[in-house]
């Protein structure tokens, strides 16, 4: 599998490179940074992944142009964030902000240990998308959808923190179709 | 081309050290006399194999032009370790994080000898390598220091002069207020963690920096003591922390976060510290949170230059002590891809994630934004590159620059902000940090 994974300048986009090519099999991963999206060549790859990082979504402009192209999306917290405020939802400063710690989450009918970097949450959820998990406090940690081959991990599932962090880029391609 | 020479010896480790010593003291005896060295603490966790370079024979002084392929060049076109520190400044050109302050220090600076010295702790062999004549010169220093007694080194000689009080970058209330907009910063996403540094400047005519290292290092030492001679310049370099080792294609490093003050009595004459105060340490979920969002980026740091799938966690949350601190690390470690050398997964990484925050770029800029002063030698790294696939390597933090001419030591202290951290906090902290250097005159 061809995958795009592009770089918001962050310190965690080699963690997940690294997590893709160790769990899609045959699949080859093209590292781009952000400032050189607007020029990237997103049609060749079947699946694009949009890293972590800071700032807010809307900082992130040059994603308009890959999201309107259709999906498969797959975004890690910035990158969930993005996909969110594309169809128009909304973000929100989180009070108290998490940067480095694990919790569980209850994730397909399990207890699922995840870690979680984040300053900003969904307040609004886009149109068309659906919540899929939220932690015990009721922070949105994943939402997508189906037809339109999106998803977002607000959680970050390339964090050795993460005790599966496979479980969740194999839930990915189930739902993107990619599997 | 002088003749090359190898020689090996069992000797103990205080007659290396001793070896050192002599040769620190030389140092200011004029161009090309003394050595550069690193030593180490036998049986930490974080100990590296000492060294001695004797003889300046070739060298390589990092201007803002210099690339990494000068710096490869440089390492391994010639035989022989090459030994000397790259500045935090340099990681800014690498990372492309842009500066108006001027550089009033070479970005970086390495150097090849006529003789080193390295000592294996498992095995207690000395080995003294290079040209012949060079290589006999130490052989013959160490077989008489082995016959004087080593517990009789000389007690070392205290700098002259009266030493100023220290001047901050970043006094306290400043510092405080550039922690309080690292914060405000922190909860607008953008940036997760910063590390924020204070220069401390002092003005003493006298100063030895000779004997302020050898006086630090038998009072207070830790696993990575540099002395280096950069022109007029002389780096005291007591780091606790490694950066990168390689051996063998095999990856480590170490980043510290989390530290606790230890009070007098608070450890053995052994160094053995009470459990429950690493539990202190351990137990804490702000000092959790600082090392393992450095340790997720110390993974994708190395993960650029290691095999897939071989990058790997271990020894989460360990403890040591060093100096009257105790020091939360953990171990990351990975495979080089057999297409990469150690300058690739050095340069690649540099500057030490620990000693920027993360994200490493936007953390960076915000650095230079708030920081007065430059950080220079602090924050860089002292390394030793033995060979494409074999080297080691300190955060260089607990370091001061001693500048004969203008008579002042510049050395640097700093704390990792996190969204909890407390402004007041962070100031004492920093200041422990700096306290080996501000309480020079008890030693």
């Amino acid at each position: 599998m061809r995958i795009l994974l592009v770089d918001n300048a962050d310190s965690f986009t080699r963690n997940l490179e690294h997590l893709l090519l160790a769990t899609v099999p045959g699949s080859v991963v093209r590292v781009v940074p952000y400032a050189r999206l607007a020029e990237a060549d997103t049609v060749d790859a079947q699946l694009v992944v949009i890293s972590p990082g800071p700032g807010r979504p809307e900082d992130y402009p040059a994603y308009d142009r890959v999201l309107a192209a259709g999906g498969p999306v797959l975004g890690v917290c910035l990158g969930m964030q993005i996909i969110n405020r594309w169809r128009g939802g909304r973000t929100a400063p989180l009070p108290g902000c998490v940067h480095g710690r694990a919790e569980a989450i209850d994730w397909a009918g399990e207890r699922q240990c995840v870690a979680r970097y984040h300053s900003l949450h969904v307040t609004e959820v886009g149109r068309g998308l659906t919540v899929l998990a939220r932690n015990d406090t009721g922070v949105i940690m994943a939402l997508g959808s189906r037809a339109d081959r999106l998803l977002g991990y607000q959680f970050h599932p390339e964090s050795f923190m993460t005790f599966d962090g496979g479980t969740f880029i194999a839930h990915a391609l189930d739902f993107l179709d990619l599997s | 081309m002088p003749t090359p020479s190898t020689f090996s010896t069992c000797l103990d480790r205080r007659v290396f050290d001793a070896l050192a010593a002599e040769l620190v003291r030389e140092s200011d005896g004029g161009f090309g006399r003394g050595a550069d060295v690193l030593l180490s603490v036998p049986g930490h966790p974080a100990a590296t194999t000492p060294f001695i370079g004797a003889g300046v024979t070739g060298e390589l002084v990092f201007s803002a032009r210099t690339t990494p392929d000068e710096v490869k060049d440089f390492c391994f076109g010639s035989p022989g370790p090459a030994f000397g520190f790259v500045s935090y400044d340099y990681g800014m050109l690498l990372r492309g994080i842009a500066s108006a302050k001027p550089l009033d220090f070479p970005l970086g600076h390495l150097k090849k000898y006529a003789a080193t010295a390295q000592y294996d702790d498992a095995t207690g062999i000395v080995t003294v390598a290079g040209e012949e004549r060079a290589v006999d010169g130490l052989r013959q220093r160490l077989a008489r220091l082995e016959q004087e007694h080593p517990a009789a080194i000389a007690a070392d000689r205290r700098s002259r002069g009266t030493r100023g009080g220290a001047e901050l970058s970043l006094p306290r209330e400043a510092y405080e207020a550039r922690v309080r907009e690292t914060l405000a910063l922190i909860r607008a996403g953008d940036v997760y963690q910063l590390n924020l540094s204070t220069r401390f400047r002092v003005r003493w005519p006298g100063l030895d920096p000779a004997g302020l290292f050898l006086r630090l290092w038998q009072t207070r030492p830790a696993p990575f003591y540099a002395w280096f001679a950069s022109g007029a310049l002389r780096v005291v370099s007591t780091a606790p922390e490694r950066f990168l080792r390689v051996r063998g294609g095999e990856v480590l490093s170490q980043p510290i976060k989390g530290t606790l003050r230890l009070e007098d009595g608070e450890y053995g004459p052994d160094g053995t510290v009470d459990p429950a105060l690493m539990a202190r340490l351990t137990g804490s979920a702000k000092e959790d949170s600082e090392l393992s969002m450095i340790v997720d980026l110390i993974r994708n740091d190395i993960s650029a230059n290691c095999e897939v799938g071989s990058v790997a966690v271990s020894a989460h949350k360990s403890v040591f002590r060093v100096d009257r601190l105790l020091q939360m690390y953990s171990d990351v470690t990975g495979r080089l891809r057999q297409d990469r050398d150690c300058l690739d997964l050095f340069l690649d990484a540099f500057p030490g994630g620990s000693v920027t925050g993360c994200p490493k770029a936007s953390a960076m800029a915000i650095i230079e934004a708030l920081e007065p002063h430059s950080r220079g030698m602090y924050c860089g790294s002292m390394l030793v590159v033995r060979g494409e696939r074999d080297m080691d390597s300190s955060v260089a933090i607990r370091t001061a620059v001693c500048d004969a001419r203008a008579a002042t030591m510049d050395f640097w202290a700093g704390s990792g902000i996190v969204v909890d951290s407390d402004p007041a906090s962070e100031y004492q902290e920093t200041v422990a940090k700096a306290e080996k250097f501000l309480t020079l005159e008890e030693l």
